[in-house]
């Protein structure tokens, strides 16, 4: 009982130590982006023509990274999950949003975070995507009172695997594993096949 | 380590652990449900010291002074709590009490119609690792006596007629008025006696509360008089 997580929640620090760690968790994770190839434009399309799916692969490790990490946690009581902020569903504008997105990713060659990095290490087109991630974001923004019906269509509850298909958290857990791990043998198949036609 | 194991690059071996661990987990739950556990020692010293509570009118003294730094929940049902509520409380039914979001460190003071589902609520938060809960002594009906409808002896002394004033103009600020010892006496039943000026009267104290939300208006002007 001593140390539990979330920190924030359980009182461990205040308001402000948060935005502290945030700061520097954020910088690792732009580290990181960088040193696994994704500051590059060329390494992240090249996901979309098949031939090095890096990008999948970190991300999807770091989806089972991170959840073995909360399950284990959890279970032996140092993080109380039910305390974890869940992100509302609105399933149909989240659709839409995350179709924008692909579309922004396959354009522009950068994804949000990835487009920062890129930018941090003085690359001009990582720098134009951001400029347009505030653009978009400003517009959004101004065309909010037209948007909100749309937005907040939905029922607005946070979504769990395990509470829509009624399946035990363990079990998801293991599907995930094995859906990541099926993945990477599959990716692993179309690097190759890919590789010649490539370029 | 068996040959094979070692056969493996370094990438298949890390998705060896990950497909064990998540074997593993397939019994793991990390939820951690509805099952609590006490720690008996150390509630039965809060209990004992009687850190568990806060007096009814030491909880009217802080709504007057509009204190801030505290979570009033009435644990009511939705019906009684539009009926009347203490001013600044908000509610939160038992059932949904551990999922409402509330912070494990916050000061939480439980109110409940006696004393005993609000004991119950604080037992379960306290299990659950909510450390600042608090309940209110008596509950409603001790509110009801001793903040809204205090009773006062005729033949006070002068040092208990300088209390008896102050708990005048506290019951006052929550709309109640003060009962003499003798009024109540004179009731066929010392209970119906108390129980008939505050039935009535009631619906009355919420009335100012309600629109405002919080009691802030009225405890400015109060304080000025105090």
């Amino acid at each position: 009982m001593a140390m539990m997580a979330p920190f924030l929640k359980y009182g461990t620090f205040g308001e402000e130590t948060s935005l502290v760690l945030a700061f520097l968790i954020g910088i690792g994770f732009g580290f990181f982006l960088e040193r696994a190839g994704f500051g590059s434009a060329r390494k992240l399309v090249s996901q979309f023509y098949l031939n090095d799916l890096a990008v999948f692969k970190v991300m999807f490790t770091a989806i089972v990274t991170a959840m073995l990490g909360v399950t284990y946690l959890g279970w032996i009581g140092w993080l109380d999950l039910s305390l974890v902020y869940l992100v509302p569903t609105y399933l149909l504008p989240q659709v839409v949003g995350g179709l924008i997105l692909g579309v922004g990713f396959v354009v522009g060659g950068y994804c949000p975070g990835t487009s920062v990095a890129a930018t941090a290490t003085g690359r001009i087109d990582g720098l134009v995507y951001v400029l347009g991630i505030f653009a978009g974001m400003f517009a959004f923004a101004e065309l909010y009172p037209w948007l909100k019906g749309f937005y907040l269509s939905g029922s607005g509850e946070a979504l769990t695997l395990p509470g829509t298909f009624g399946l035990p958290y363990g079990v998801v857990v293991f599907a995930v594993v094995l859906m990541a791990v099926g993945g990477f043998y599959g990716a692993g198949l179309l690097e190759k096949k890919f590789a010649a036609t490539g370029e | 380590m068996p040959g094979w194991f070692s056969r493996l690059t370094l990438t298949q071996k890390l998705a060896a652990a990950a497909l064990a661990l998540g074997a593993v987990a397939l019994f793991a739950s990390p939820y951690p449900g509805t099952k609590v556990t006490l720690d008996a020692k150390e509630l039965a010293l809060i209990v004992g010291t009687e850190a568990d509570h806060v007096e009814a009118t030491e909880l009217a003294a802080w709504i007057i002074e509009s204190r801030a730094d505290y979570r009033l929940i009435d644990l009511r049902t939705r019906a009684e709590f539009e009926q009347y509520h203490i001013p600044t409380a908000v509610n939160i039914p038992m059932n949904v009490l551990t999922e409402a979001g509330l912070g494990r460190q916050e000061k939480l003071v439980l109110y409940s119609e006696g004393g005993i589902h609000a004991a119950q609520a604080w037992m379960l938060l306290r299990a659950q690792g909510y450390r600042s809960a608090y309940m209110l002594k008596g509950g409603l009906d001790e509110w009801k006596d001793q903040v809204v409808f205090p009773v006062f002896a005729d033949n006070a002394g002068p040092d208990e007629r300088a209390r008896d004033e102050r708990r005048r103009s506290i019951s006052a600020f929550f709309g109640g008025q003060p009962r003499s010892a003798a009024a109540v006496a004179a009731g066929s039943d010392a209970l119906p006696g108390v129980a008939a000026p505050v039935t009535p009267a009631m619906p009355k104290v919420a009335a100012p509360s309600t629109p405002s939300g919080t009691a802030k208006p009225p405890a400015k002007k109060k304080k000025e008089g105090c």
